[in-house]
């Protein structure tokens, strides 16, 4: 299980529980049929190094490095799914649309690193957990309170 | 920031004071009685926090205290989804266990909740002579890590870890379990600790 701020990478199933206004990201290498997992909880990191999952601008690059030490190439095949980013408090204001900021961080820094966002279930008043299995494609599966579950 | 033993009695104490004055309005509004729990002191790493909260379901009534200092943490009132319609039940005079959960028990638990903290609050502001006032309250009826992590988030990006005081409130006859959290920002937590200390030197 991933907690918040914590990231995995590899082949082997990963799963992080109970995603608020957090994002669960995760990128996926078709060609070495492995990936990572990270649990983000925040858009910016404002200089801090000590939790580099813990922040969008930190943990994207963070997990690429990783990837690119299992094998992974520049440009190749590497593509990302996210859920998250909800708004569990409706009354908070300000301070509660983090959910929101931390989906669209998380996509600009996808996207200045041209990497795919293939698919996404983000934003609403729930919460989501996710299970993420590499060696079957890079399944990602989200589970809700309900218990109602969907593949991405 | 790591509380002494000293200090921790003394929070603990505090907790208790204002569990007790939640626990006796809890009680009024069914009409039964409500025991609580020694109130429990918890450090808690945000990386940690699945192993305190899962993927359960629970409704949480959450109040961010204001007051002297702003954004001052959270006060949340607990209540799991079972015992949440137990004691909306009770209130509303319904038997039905197996109904899901409307828009009527939302309002009720949101208003329980609101009763509730502000005693808590009242009974710790005249102890402290320090004023915390709760926000309007914000409620949701979901995964407890999902709302916990989203409040945690609230409250800074500095913050690694958080300071839990939970103290739990349980109705027998009703089987009514629920918690009353309190999750003080570090510069809140600091100066509480600082009244406390102060009111148990000897004069």
């Amino acid at each position: 299980m991933i907690g918040i701020g914590e990231y995995r990478v590899g082949s082997f199933p990963m799963m992080t529980i109970g995603l608020g206004s957090c994002i669960g990201l995760t990128l996926y290498d078709e060609s070495l049929k492995a990936g990572a997992m990270v649990h983000i909880m925040l858009p910016d990191s404002s200089g801090r190094t000590d939790r580099p999952g813990k922040y969008a601008d930190t943990a994207i690059p963070l997990l690429l490095n990783e990837l690119s030490k299992l094998g992974s190439r520049k440009g190749s095949s590497i593509v990302a799914k996210m859920a998250g980013g909800a708004c569990m408090f409706e009354y908070f204001g300000a301070n509660l649309n983090i959910g929101e900021r931390n989906a669209e961080r998380v996509k600009n820094i996808l996207k200045d690193h041209g990497i795919k966002l293939v698919a996404e279930d983000c934003g609403g008043k729930v919460g989501r957990s996710v299970t993420f299995i590499p060696s079957n494609h890079g399944k990602f599966t989200i589970r809700r309170a309900d218990g109602t579950t969907c593949d991405l | 920031m790591k509380l002494s033993a000293v200090q921790a009695d003394a929070m603990q104490e505090l907790g208790n004071i204002g569990a007790a004055h939640a626990a006796t309005t809890l009680s009024q509004m069914i009409g039964s009685p409500v025991h609580m729990s020694v109130p429990a002191i918890k450090a808690v790493d945000i990386s940690e926090l699945g192993k305190y909260m899962g993927e359960e379901s629970a409704a949480m009534v959450a109040f961010e205290l204001q007051g002297e200092i702003p954004h001052g943490g959270f006060v949340i009132f607990y209540i799991t989804r079972q015992s949440a319609i137990r004691l909306t039940n009770t209130m509303l005079g319904l038997t039905d266990m197996n109904r899901p959960m409307n828009e009527m028990d939302e309002s009720a638990l949101l208003e329980v909740g609101n009763i509730m903290v502000s005693a808590f609050l009242d009974a710790t502001a005249e102890l402290l002579g320090f004023v915390m006032l709760p926000s309007p309250p914000a409620m949701t009826i979901d995964m407890v890590h999902a709302a916990m992590s989203t409040l945690i988030a609230s409250m800074g990006d500095e913050v690694n870890e958080v300071l839990l005081f939970s103290t739990e409130l349980t109705c027998e006859e009703h089987k009514i379990d629920s918690d009353i959290i309190m999750m003080p920002e570090s510069n809140t937590l600091a100066h509480i600790v600082e009244l406390m200390e102060k009111m148990m030197k000897p004069a």
